[in-house]
């Protein structure tokens, strides 16, 4: 039922009726909402066609692929099913390749974070050359992670290497880094670190900076001394930071290749799941469809952990 | 401001409905647009008699896909300089598409998905014939013909490396076999005789005295970096104690008989029993060059460099053999060029008078002099080679005595990978030798009937 507005004709235009008022309101309301739709079409629409077609697409696809036997550069391919991914799981190299992805996603984050932590306070003073201190720490961040491991290959090579060379010095024979399985990974896993604890320090440091000095000034008034300062105030005040660089900083490490390519190209001892899925299409063995597959099960535990990082970690962050 | 009626609100198109739906829209138009290997049986096969190039005129522009082993790119572009001059109807284009066989194989494989593929591209030893099982390059034979290009001055033990089908299906360019590299100073103090040893157990005899004969060497010999191509230069070990990969021209998987496992545990003994053998980490010719290890062995292509750098008189000799056989113990090995099978005939044609070009004796004589590989025709004349470095000669004479190498190796997707591994484990970790040769058997069976047996043709 519609109301009918009565307005005295001495004061007032051709009578309209509500339901026409009511009409014309719907019908601006739509052309709103089609020109607001349009707009916004306008600028989503080619930032999500690049992201379906740049992200979105191939990870389909290689979802698709991770059901083939598929031979890397062959024109035909067979469908298998989850065939692949039953070959993985039943195999021992699912272990071993776990264990590694484990062993260095937990060292690399970890140890990035902590030394980053301890850097960024030293960082965090009011002395001369502080701006040169973190650029310098900052700088193995931005350079190449391909140059970074070749530098570094010479430096670690038992035989001809600096680091052996020192060693010999002292009368001990360099330990065989790119030789013994462990010892490759430890290699690595200082390599990465050395590469990203500027990145984490970086981030600390602006944390640390963000952080009010009447808090830290309170806490001192109340006797708090410099180690009871640092757990009791500043390292919960620096939570969200924490938070933000263990999810980016596990996620960069799940997908470290670079550095275990060039100074370990066999991956004996240092093939995580990102390095395995490339060794199986490319490192010889042209398997296409178990690569796919290898990346779709990283992807898998990529978004696992990510959400189980929001939702159980995030609780324990201290925005304020 | 009225509230708008929820019925009418619900036609419109809300924020989260719209993203709901692109989503849906986008995303079936992300899985109608799969597109990949075809999953029918035919994969279309790489039969030469399709090929005719009656008819067809050369393209007017090439690429030349390589990953410049031995440092080649300078000549090569000298190379192609020169055969500018010599014609004007095609232009040859050098891309540097990676730092090693490997690198390269990487690409091309890539490129077959979609990507721009080359006109030609260097394939290695171990590489070609995966090219070859994918229906991604094709046979010569009758390029071969319709340039009237005499193959018959090639060297045949290189050519015929590529021969396969009845088909060949590269032409060899930078082709080079393993080589007893040593300090001669070294020797010299050690009063040993100015050759490389006859077999590795002489060798043995005279490590101990490199050893004690030069003190602050860090080992006797040391043994090639296995991430670089053990499955290669171990085999001329397994060859002289009677054992092999594969047998002869089969996919039959020998790697675990006796005479294999001996020799592998000759090497394992030398390591950890013996000491006089060191694992390189990185490479091992790097290592001789710097006087730290007094023998190694490695490719001819290295020696231009090796001589470069090292500050001593380099000795170069045969591979030595073993107390089954002393010769042919050396296997071939390195790289030729190949033409895909996806380009158009136009562009195979040109490719393939560039290659012709390429290997003129001429032009593999100075490609050798420049890099350490060996010139690749009968006609090329060796003597300024040997007058700039004499150790090359060893290297050519070497050629005669020279085994194709077992199928194991070069036919075996990833078999490489698997005999460096299963050496690693033996060489480096002390693994127990006939388990890690039973382990490397079956792998490479396994890969023998999943990769390989299927795609014959």
């Amino acid at each position: 039922m519609v109301a009918e507005i009565k307005r005295s004709p001495a004061t007032s235009p051709p009578e309209v009726s509500a339901s026409t008022a009511s009409s014309r309101a719907r019908r601006g309301r739509r052309r709103r909402a089609r020109r607001e739709a349009a707009i916004f079409l306008a600028f989503a629409v080619p930032n999500l066609a690049l992201i379906v077609l740049f992200t979105y697409r191939p990870l389909f696809l290689n979802m698709y692929y991770s059901t083939l036997d598929w031979t890397l550069g062959a024109p035909t391919a067979r469908p298998v099913g989850l065939a692949n991914y039953v070959e993985f799981f039943r195999s021992s190299e699912a272990g071993e390749v776990f264990l590694t992805t484990a062993v260095f996603t937990l060292s690399t984050v970890l140890l990035s974070m902590a030394l980053g932590l301890l850097v960024a306070l030293g960082l965090n003073r009011k002395v001369r050359g502080a701006g040169l201190a973190r650029a310098t720490v900052f700088s193995p961040f931005v350079l190449s992670g391909v140059g970074v491991g070749l530098a570094w290959q010479y430096i670690f090579d038992p035989t001809v290497g600096a680091l052996g060379a020192v060693l010999r010095s002292f009368g001990v024979d360099s330990p065989q880094w790119f030789n013994n399985e462990t010892l490759s990974l430890i290699m690595v896993v200082l390599v990465y670190v050395w590469k990203n604890l500027g990145y984490a320090a970086v981030i600390y440091l602006a944390g640390l900076q963000a952080i009010s000095s009447d808090v830290l000034e309170a806490a001192a008034i109340d006797g708090a001394n410099a180690r009871r300062k640092f757990f009791s105030v500043v390292f919960p005040l620096l939570s969200p930071t924490t938070f933000f660089l263990l999810v980016t900083s596990t996620l960069s490490s799940l997908q470290a290749f670079d550095l275990i390519r060039v100074m370990t190209p066999l991956g004996r001892g240092t093939t995580t799941l990102i390095y395995d899925a490339y060794l199986r299409a490319f490192g010889g063995y042209n398997q296409a469809g178990y690569s796919a597959m290898l990346s779709t099960v990283l992807f898998v535990l990529l978004v696992i952990l990510t959400l189980l990082q929001l939702v159980f970690l995030e609780k324990r962050v201290h925005y304020r | 401001m009225s509230q708008s009626d929820p019925a009418e609100s619900s036609r419109e198109l809300s924020r989260r409905g719209f993203l709901g739906l692109a989503a849906a829209g986008l995303s079936a138009t992300a899985l109608s647009a799969c597109t990949g290997p075809s999953t029918s049986t035919d994969n279309g096969g790489g039969d030469a008699a399709k090929l005719d190039f009656t008819g067809v005129k050369p393209a007017g522009e090439i690429t030349f896909w390589s990953s410049n082993p031995g440092a080649s790119q300078e000549v090569t572009q000298q190379i192609i300089d020169a055969f500018h001059a010599s014609q004007s109807d095609i232009k040859v284009q050098l891309v540097t598409a990676g730092s090693n066989y490997e690198d390269i194989a990487q690409k091309f494989q890539a490129a077959q998905a979609g990507g721009k593929l080359p006109d030609l591209v260097v394939l290695s030893d171990v590489w070609w014939f995966r090219y070859y099982l994918q229906d991604s390059i094709i046979p010569l034979d009758t390029l071969f013909t319709a340039l009237d290009w005499d193959t018959s001055d090639y060297r045949d033990q290189l050519l015929t490396d590529y021969k396969y089908g009845g088909s060949i299906w590269a032409v060899p360019w930078a082709r080079s076999t393993p080589l007893f590299y040593w300090n001669k100073a070294h020797w010299q103090a050690a009063g040993l005789p100015d050759r490389a040893p006859k077999t590795w157990d002489e060798f043995a005899e005279w490590a101990p005295k490199l050893k004690s004969a030069n003190a602050g060497t860090q080992n006797a010999f040391q043994l090639p970096a296995l991430a670089g191509y053990a499955g290669w230069s171990f085999q001329n070990v397994l060859w002289g104690r009677g054992g092999s990969w594969s047998a002869k021209d089969s996919f039959d998987i020998t790697c675990d008989k006796p005479e294999a496992v001996a020799a592998l545990q000759f090497l394992a003994d030398a390591v950890y029993k013996n000491k006089w053998s060191g694992v390189a980490g990185k490479d091992s010719t790097n290592d001789l060059s710097a006087g730290a290890v007094s023998a190694t062995v490695g490719s001819t292509g290295s020696l231009v460099g090796i001589l470069k750098v090292a500050k001593f008189d380099v000795g170069a000799g045969f591979l030595p053999g073993g107390p089954a056989a002393t010769s042919p113990v050396c296997p071939t090995g390195g790289a030729g060029v190949g033409i895909p099978k996806k380009i158009k005939p136009e562009n195979q044609l040109a490719a393939a008078t560039f290659i012709k070009f390429l290997t003129t004796p001429e032009n593999t004589l100075k490609f050798a002099q420049a890099t350490g590989y060996m010139p690749v025709r009968k006609s090329a004349d060796p003597s300024s080679l040997i007058a700039k470095a004499p150790q090359a000669k060893v290297a050519i004479d070497q050629l005669a005595v020279t085994r194709n190498q077992d199928w194991a190796r070069v036919f075996l997707p990833g078999a490489d990978q698997e005999m460096a591994n299963a050496c690693a484990a033996i060489l480096t970790k002390n693994g127990d030798v006939q388990s890690e040769l039973s382990n490397l058997k079956a792998k490479l069976e396994g890969i023998y009937s999943s990769q390989v047996k299927p795609h014959l043709r």
